[in-house]
């Protein structure tokens, strides 16, 4: 027999080869040309047209940022592909053996279950790198027009598409492995992208430890990356998802084992996950990559307000849909937790909408506690939140001690965008896959 | 191991009262036989008997309602199970966008497979013309005799295969009943469900016969013969199809 680890090599190789026979994959990485050459082009002529209107960037300098201005939108059709493309791959070669027969025949090599997942995994998540082939070029233009970049938030946005991606990869796979059916699969997986939606929908509506958890879900989690924020939370209950999935996955392809005790393992996999995502609840560390800061108070207030002593509480008077309690949110009490993880805060409102509650007296009231100390203030910006702490502390405000992030303003045309995504790329990928069909 | 297993036990594989429950629906009930070293074994029953069924629960990729695979006297762990048989599926196209030579090449590498087997496995069943097809593009004949090269490179002393003529013409059925008996006379034991009496008889030392989900006979056409007999049926000659009719 030979050793296990020149079989799994074998069945990496095998993995990859189905891969490049998958039909699946080549449309998918073709259609990643003109879904992000779309999204490149739009975000260019966008802030080409920002950057040429306001001609400087003095005060608004986060609107030019090529993080929100450009590698967002860029980077958004990959999260469509991730979506509704890279399912249909991932379930393409997990349950391509079972429909083919082949796993069968595989059952009977002594491997480990979850060492023939990991390397069909492991294949997919390489195959999606080559998929972002596609926005990797947009980078290499961006540049080519004079555009400015910066590599750890560039990264960000790619390990949030990978991490993504990575777990689109587990959900299909458990899924494939679940049903007899690759259609069947679809269903599941799509389902579950649906249900994701439905979850952050709700958080909007109803809050609470809806909104909670509704940071875990892909969209959430993309949407963080691509604002260059990196919290470790966020990435420790994406990989134990993503290992939970995979572990589900392993657990179906044993068609050897009673369906009873692959369901009661598929139990212990789930209870283990949601502990694990529990668990990571706990971890607080966060870090901010964007160049513009734009998750983070200034250097200076973090100082200040890390030394404040005492917790902090504070009780927002406003609804989950009132525009103004998701600016305070965003704004202000996202940065606040980052630099304060023990900040007690409270949402109290008897409505989503807040529609009604109007006219409440103390309805729009943020109420700051520090021990005996109170402050009620309206306002929802950075500014009077940090004002508002400093006075319930009793600290003087700190001065600016850096420079405003000014942008980057680039008035450039999008050349050779629309050939290079629309026409070259597809040409491009139909002649790589009929060559590599051909050397089969 | 295995080999240690099956030569200290003079060849003796016992399947005992193996059972598969579908709901209420019983496809095997106490199925028990066993398989002696370096014979073939033909497993012979009708559509529907539960030869597919039997196949996969002793290979381990359908998991048994109750029963024990035994070598020794000892029931045989499914790691054991793995080093002592290798199951091949009828109907199936595993691999299907994978040339012929690369699937015979993953079946040396992934499986352990005998590499030094593999041009003459490839020479007697004829496949040198089809190394560079697609598993996809190949006849139901070709690509059974492709998955009997599949199951012949295997390392395992005991192999299953079923409905290994499927599919095939009188030339190649012959040829590949030379190929199989070949095997068996290299020490190879071969357990083979067979559909065709006639493919049985030509080939098999001894018969499990299975009905309904049930063992309905075991032995040499003789034995069967006389297991007929001893039922009170009358039975013409020593053939097999006669047995059959009157066992099942």
């Amino acid at each position: 027999m030979r050793s296990r680890k020149s079989a799994w090599v074998w069945l990496l190789r095998k993995e990859w080869r189905e891969l490049l026979a998958a039909r699946a994959w080549w449309v998918m990485v073709a259609v990643m040309g003109p879904l992000v050459g779309f999204a490149f082009v739009s975000a260019v002529r966008t802030y080409a047209e920002a950057s040429g209107l306001n001609g400087t960037a003095m005060g608004v300098g986060e609107a030019f940022s090529p993080l929100v201005g450009i590698w967002g939108p860029t980077f958004s059709a990959c999260e469509l592909a991730a979506a509704f493309l890279l399912p249909f791959v991932a379930i393409r070669v997990v349950a391509g053996d079972r429909q083919s027969g082949a796993l069968k025949l595989e059952l009977q090599q002594a491997m480990p279950a979850m060492g023939r997942v990991g390397a069909k995994a492991l294949v997919l998540v390489g195959g999606w790198m080559i998929a972002l082939a596609a926005p990797a070029i947009a980078v290499v233009l961006w540049r080519w027009y004079g555009g400015s970049v910066d590599a750890p938030e560039l990264a960000s946005v790619v390990a949030g598409h990978v991490l993504n991606a990575a777990l689109t990869i587990a959900l299909a796979a458990a899924a494939a492995s679940l049903t007899d059916h690759p259609s069947t699969a679809a269903i599941v997986t799509l389902t579950a992208t649906v249900g994701a939606w439905v979850l952050n929908f709700i958080a909007a509506v109803h809050g609470g430890v809806w909104e909670r958890l509704a940071r875990y879900t892909p969209t959430a989690m993309v949407a963080e990356f691509q604002h260059g924020l990196i919290r470790l939370e966020v990435v420790l209950a994406a990989i134990a998802l993503m290992i939970a999935g995979l572990a589900i996955a392993a657990v179906w392809i044993r068609l050897g084992v009673a369906v009873k005790r692959r369901a009661l393992e598929s139990a212990g996999v789930v209870a283990a996950g949601a502990i694990a995502v529990a668990a990571c609840m706990l971890v607080t560390t966060s870090w901010d990559v964007s160049e513009a800061r734009g998750n983070s108070f200034s250097r200076s207030d973090e100082a200040a307000l890390a030394k404040i002593p005492g917790t902090l509480t504070i009780e927002v008077h406003l609804a989950p849909e009132d525009p103004r309690r998701i600016d305070l949110d965003h704004r202000a009490l996202s940065k606040l937790r980052r630099v304060r993880p023990d900040v007690d805060i409270r949402y109290i409102s008897a409505t989503s909408i807040g529609l009604f509650e109007q006219t409440n007296e103390g309805y729009g009231e943020i109420k700051y506690a520090l021990g005996a100390r109170t402050v009620v203030s309206r306002s929802t910006t950075a500014e009077a939140v940090l004002e508002a702490i400093y006075e319930v502390a009793g600290v003087a405000p700190p001065g600016d001690d850096e420079s405003v992030f000014r942008g980057h303003p680039l008035v450039a045309r999008p050349a050779w965008a629309g050939p290079i995504f629309y026409v070259i790329w597809p040409l491009m990928v139909i002649a790589v896959a009929v060559k590599v069909k051909g050397q089969r | 191991m295995i080999e240690r297993l099956v030569e200290g036990n003079t060849g003796w594989v016992r399947v005992a009262g193996l059972t598969k429950h579908y709901g209420a629906f019983a496809a095997l009930q106490d199925v028990s036989f066993t398989v002696r070293r370096g014979e073939i074994l033909g497993l012979i029953g009708p559509n529907g008997a539960g030869k597919t069924t039997l196949f996969e629960c002793m290979a381990g990729v359908l998991p048994p309602t109750a029963g024990s695979i035994r070598v020794d006297g000892r029931i045989l762990s499914a790691a054991e199970r793995r080093n002592l048989l290798f199951y091949m599926p009828d109907a199936v196209a595993p691999w299907p966008s994978q040339s012929v030579g690369w699937v015979l090449d993953f079946a040396i590498g992934f499986f352990g497979g005998r590499a030094e087997q593999l041009d003459p496995i490839v020479d007697a069943l004829a496949l040198h013309a089809l190394l560079r097809e697609p598993v996809a593009t190949l006849s139901k004949g070709q690509r059974k005799r492709v998955m009997l090269a599949f199951g012949l490179l295997m390392s395992q002393p005991l192999l299953l295969a079923d409905e290994p003529f499927e599919g095939l013409d009188l030339r190649q059925s012959r040829d590949v009943a030379s190929t199989l008996r070949q095997h068996a006379s290299d020490g190879r034991t071969l357990f083979l469900s067979i559909h065709q009496i006639s493919d049985a008889a030509r080939i098999c030392d001894r018969f499990v016969l299975l009905s309904d989900g049930r063992t309905c006979g075991e032995g040499t056409l003789d034995d069967l013969v006389a297991l007929a007999q001893h039922r009170s049926a009358s039975i013409a000659g020593r053939n097999l199809e006669e047995v059959f009719l009157a066992l099942t």
